[in-house]
């Protein structure tokens, strides 16, 4: 007979464990053991259930109780019943502390998985109460045995596991066109399509809003200039028909006119015609401006999914040329430099600027200026970020200069670093699309587990990790590696048939779930109607299969990481390598959007290690850390210059077409220096990378509005107030307060290096 | 020359990203010297020329050099400062090159000796005058105190009075 567990567990029934848990209650009663007795109402029990093919724990303890009731011993009935009793508490106890760390406001690993979330107001614990409570039925009763056996040993991590029963989707890159042209319907109410630059800005914000509702990543834009244009031409005309109604005189000839570029003049000595042109063009800027503010001001205060969280918004932008595309271009940077409120620097929407030669990259480029003005915003504002339109893997054969839909064959991508681009089900492109579920491998606590099973093959015993390359003998270094080579492709097939699985239930969702995301704005959406299977449209989004430490598994492999060795970024990249080989054979078997993805790893950053640790004890370069290194990142702390950093680095993008990203910490204040940012860029450019960012600090005093990028501010210079906030980056989000990071986080960040902290430093202070 | 230390790339001291040497020794003394330790000549150690123009030339991102101090210009430091940028632009032409010192412009001009003229000729700015604590200001572009001046020096040489770098 079999018995079903708590847990859904089906387990073959064994008396001896009914022997067990009643001599134990019969040791709490002063009559003590009864061993015979025990083992009669085992028996009894067993020929209970004897034409039972199954039954369950309760069940089975219901009839223990009962016997137990019958027999000459009623106190052990008794003592059984508080035992299980104390045994169901014990058990709802990890359940309750979790509980009362939400309910306490308490700040640790729990409440700050997430550092754009604030846990500790209503909505927010909420929503942890479910996510919390989700997570163990997700692994009991939704993940396959293996699965489940491969995330409880750490070797994979299902991200946003909480969000699995709702059969969400992570992302959506939106054709905000669409509704822009065609109206909507949201909520309670429909809106009509978009007139004037006003309207067109904030349904791109409730087109954000409600899709975040629906799905458990970020939301994007992957053309705000071109889909944004075709309203600055309307509120132009729309200002020349007030400009002549107030002057009585008829301006519709004038309607079509073109303006060669959105920057306003004084009027003073214009005249006529050109008086009125100029005028209109004045009020454009103004209204475009003033829009473009209320965009960012939207994405940073109306909270969305539950009332605890902003949008993770992003928003991509650069290579529209028309007058129009840049004059969205240059308002929304000088929004975002200006800043929100009384000037600070905006943490949503994450911008991202399309970077491509011939459009935006050199000097005889038509948006070259404004390269420039963004390059000039990074430096201040964090944002905009470079997407590198150039890199050979980013390239689409079908864009044309001259195509006005050009940007269909741009790629675009999440802030964070998501990037859908590549299609087997439809055209090439970013619109539309967006990840399905993504889950990440331990590449450390492989490499650990290989080195250990090798060390004994080969019977040698050493220390691992850092320095441990004088001990490895040529056979272990052979053996080692087959081992993990074999660990990887067995960890890989299980992350990718676990994608599968969430794939296929994710299928089993009709399109009314998502209302908004299933109305047109996910590609072939709209030819389902409410009650239709999501199934046909799904094939379009991506699967991701991440990783995350290879910095710490290299220094397992081989004694030292990839920016220290020729021989360990050999062995990276052959790694990631054989990844990419394996997620195409997934994607040719189950005829799937699998791609790589160098995982952001906020929540994960301190699990893994933590776990390993546990198992392995501390190694050194390995899991003396409270965090594993994102992706294929070079190590945070490792002193190197920014070249050095972008060459070790850069192949990766190629291989990561999940999404991935080049960071580079500053050492000081880009304001003054804004061509220290473009000098990143040509670093991406020159080898080949996908996407990049420039990392540094912004401090700002509160009280009077001082500036600067000493991340260890705490009087301000100006006025001496000691209100001070500090701005940084995680996983490329903004983060106005290091309260809500979590523990692996913060120890990253307090590792981090800028690449000036050289051994020759030798602490000199410059300007 | 004794180098007090070296940062293999910097954005805060010029223009784009920048290598920074700081020579060893300066005569200044101003109150409030936030490199204190290299007034002693003898501070750090002795100045390697090749290591430095070899970690300079591999590295692509770097605009320019910066000299800093210590004081590059006293006559102790000066010559060897000198031969160490005419060596610097025979690998890298382009390389734009920075310099901090106490002396003034005017000063420098006023020596009209053979290593000063040398060394002049291929420094494209020069951020000059001594600190001086009251003028110390949070915020201040590439200097310490409000009484520095950020020099085109080529444009300056040209006309014989200090021409302030268009920034």
């Amino acid at each position: 007979m079999q018995v079903i567990k708590r847990d859904g567990r089906v387990v073959e029934f064994n008396p001896e464990r009914i022997v067990k848990a009643v001599t134990l209650a019969m040791a709490q009663t002063p009559g003590g053991v009864d061993i015979e007795l025990a083992n009669k109402i085992a028996a009894d029990v067993q020929r209970k259930l004897e034409d039972k093919n199954q039954s369950t724990v309760y069940e089975i303890q219901d009839l223990v109780e009962k016997r137990l009731m019958s027999s000459s011993r009623k106190e052990v009935a008794q003592s059984y019943i508080t035992y299980r009793y104390n045994r169901d508490v014990a058990r709802k106890s990890k359940t309750k502390e979790v509980f009362l760390d939400i309910i306490g406001a308490k700040a640790n690993d729990i409440t700050r998985e997430n550092a754009n979330m604030n846990a500790d107001t209503p909505a927010g614990m909420m929503m942890k109460f479910a996510s919390e409570t989700t997570k163990p039925f997700v692994d009991d009763f939704l993940l396959s045995t293996e699965a489940r056996e491969a995330v409880k040993n750490g070797y994979i991590h299902v991200h946003d596991k909480d969000y699995y029963p709702t059969k969400s989707l992570t992302c959506l890159q939106h054709p905000l066109d669409k509704i822009l042209k065609n109206g909507f319907r949201a909520g309670h109410g429909s809106s009509r399509p978009a007139k004037r630059i006003e309207t067109a800005s904030i349904i791109g914000c409730i087109s954000m809003e409600t899709v975040q509702n629906e799905m458990h990543g970020g939301q994007a834009i992957p053309a705000f200039d071109y889909y944004l244009a075709p309203y600055v031409k309307m509120t132009f005309k729309e200002e020349l028909k007030k400009i002549g109604e107030l002057l009585d005189k008829d301006l519709s000839k004038l309607y079509e006119y073109q303006p060669k570029d959105y920057i306003k003049q004084d009027l003073a000595g214009l005249k006529g015609e050109e008086r009125d042109i100029q005028a209109a063009i004045n009020n454009t800027v103004s209204r475009v401006h003033q829009a473009m503010e209320a965009f960012i001001h939207n994405m940073n205060t109306i909270h969305s999914r539950g009332g605890n969280q902003v949008v993770f918004s992003s928003i991509n932008y650069g290579t529209d040329t028309s007058p129009e595309g840049r004059c969205i271009i240059r308002e929304i940077l000088l929004s975002t430099e200006r800043g929100v409120g009384n000037g600070e620097t905006p943490i949503f929407p994450i911008q991202i600027w399309k970077k491509k030669r011939g459009v935006n990259y050199e000097k005889k480029d038509p948006n070259y200026d404004l390269y420039k003005l963004a390059c000039k915003v990074t430096a201040k504002r964090f944002f905009p970020n470079f997407i590198n339109l150039d890199a050979t893997f980013n390239q689409h054969e079908k864009w044309k200069k001259d195509d006005p839909e050009r940007y269909k064959y741009e790629c675009a991508t999440m802030g964070c670093r998501t990037r859908v681009f590549e299609n087997r089900h439809g055209e090439k492109t970013s619109i539309g699309r967006g990840n399905l579920s993504f889950t990440t491998i331990n590449l450390p606590g492989l490499a650990i587990e290989s080195a250990l099973e090798a060390q004994e093959k080969c019977g040698v015993t050493f220390e691992l990790g850092k320095g441990s390359e004088e001990k490895m003998t040529p056979a272990f270094k052979k053996t080692v590696k087959k081992i993990f080579m074999q660990k990887l492709e067995d960890v890989a097939g299980i992350g990718a048939r676990q994608l599968y699985d969430r794939y296929k239930f994710q299928c089993t969702a009709v399109a009314k779930q998502f209302p908004m995301l299933m109305s047109g704005l996910w590609n072939g959406s709209e030819k389902l109607n409410p009650n239709d299977s999501v199934e046909p449209v799904l094939k379009e989004g991506t699967l991701g299969l991440g990783f995350i430490g290879l910095a710490e598994a290299l220094t397992v492999l081989t004694g030292k990481h990839h920016a220290e060795s020729e021989e360990s970024q050999k062995l990276g990249l052959e790694i990631i390598g054989t990844l990419k080989e394996m997620v195409t054979g997934f994607a040719d078997r189950y005829d799937l959007n699998f791609s790589v993805l160098a995982t952001p790893a906020e929540g994960l950053a301190g699990r893994f290690t933590k776990m390993d640790r546990k198992k392995y004890g501390t190694i050194l370069g390995v899991t003396d850390k409270d965090y594993y290194t994102n992706s294929n990142h070079v190590p945070v702390w490792y002193k190197c210059t920014a070249e050095h950093k972008a060459k070790i680095e850069a192949p990766y993008h190629d291989l990561t077409r999940g999404g991935h990203i080049f960071y580079i910490e500053l050492d000081g204040d880009a304001v003054h220096n804004p061509e220290s940012i473009e000098a990143v860029v040509d670093l991406m450019d020159k080898y080949n990378m996908g996407y990049g960012s420039v990392n540094h600090t912004r401090s700002r005093c509160m009280s009077c509005g001082f500036e600067n990028a000493d991340a260890n501010l705490k009087v301000c210079p100006e006025c001496g107030s000691e209100d001070i906030d500090v701005i940084q980056r995680i996983t490329g989000y903004l983060v106005g307060t290091t309260s809500r990071w979590n523990q692996g986080k913060l120890a990253e960040l307090k590792d981090r290096v800028t690449h000036i902290d050289g051994e020759d430093a030798n602490g000199m202070k410059g300007a | 020359m004794n180098m007090a230390g070296f940062y293999d790339e910097s954005i805060s001291n010029g223009l784009g990203w920048r290598a920074v040497l700081f020579v060893s020794g300066c005569p200044h003394n101003c109150p409030g010297c936030h490199n204190k330790i290299a007034q002693d000549f003898n501070y750090g150690k002795k100045f390697d020329k090749e290591d430095i123009i070899n970690r300079i030339c591999d590295n692509s991102i770097l605009k320019g050099i910066t000299i800093s101090g210590g004081e590059p210009l006293c006559p102790e430091n000066i010559k060897e400062v000198a031969d160490f940028i005419e060596d610097v632009k025979k690998v890298r032409p382009q390389f734009n090159v920075w310099c901090y010192s106490g002396y003034t412009f005017e000063q420098l001009e006023a020596r009209n000796d053979k290593e000063t003229n040398r060394l002049l000729k291929d420094i494209d700015v020069l951020v000059d005058g001594r600190f001086v604590e009251s003028e110390k200001k949070p915020n201040l572009m590439f200097r310490g105190s409000a009484n520095q001046r950020i020099i085109d020096v080529p444009e300056s040489l040209k006309v014989h009075k200090v021409v302030s770098l268009d920034l």
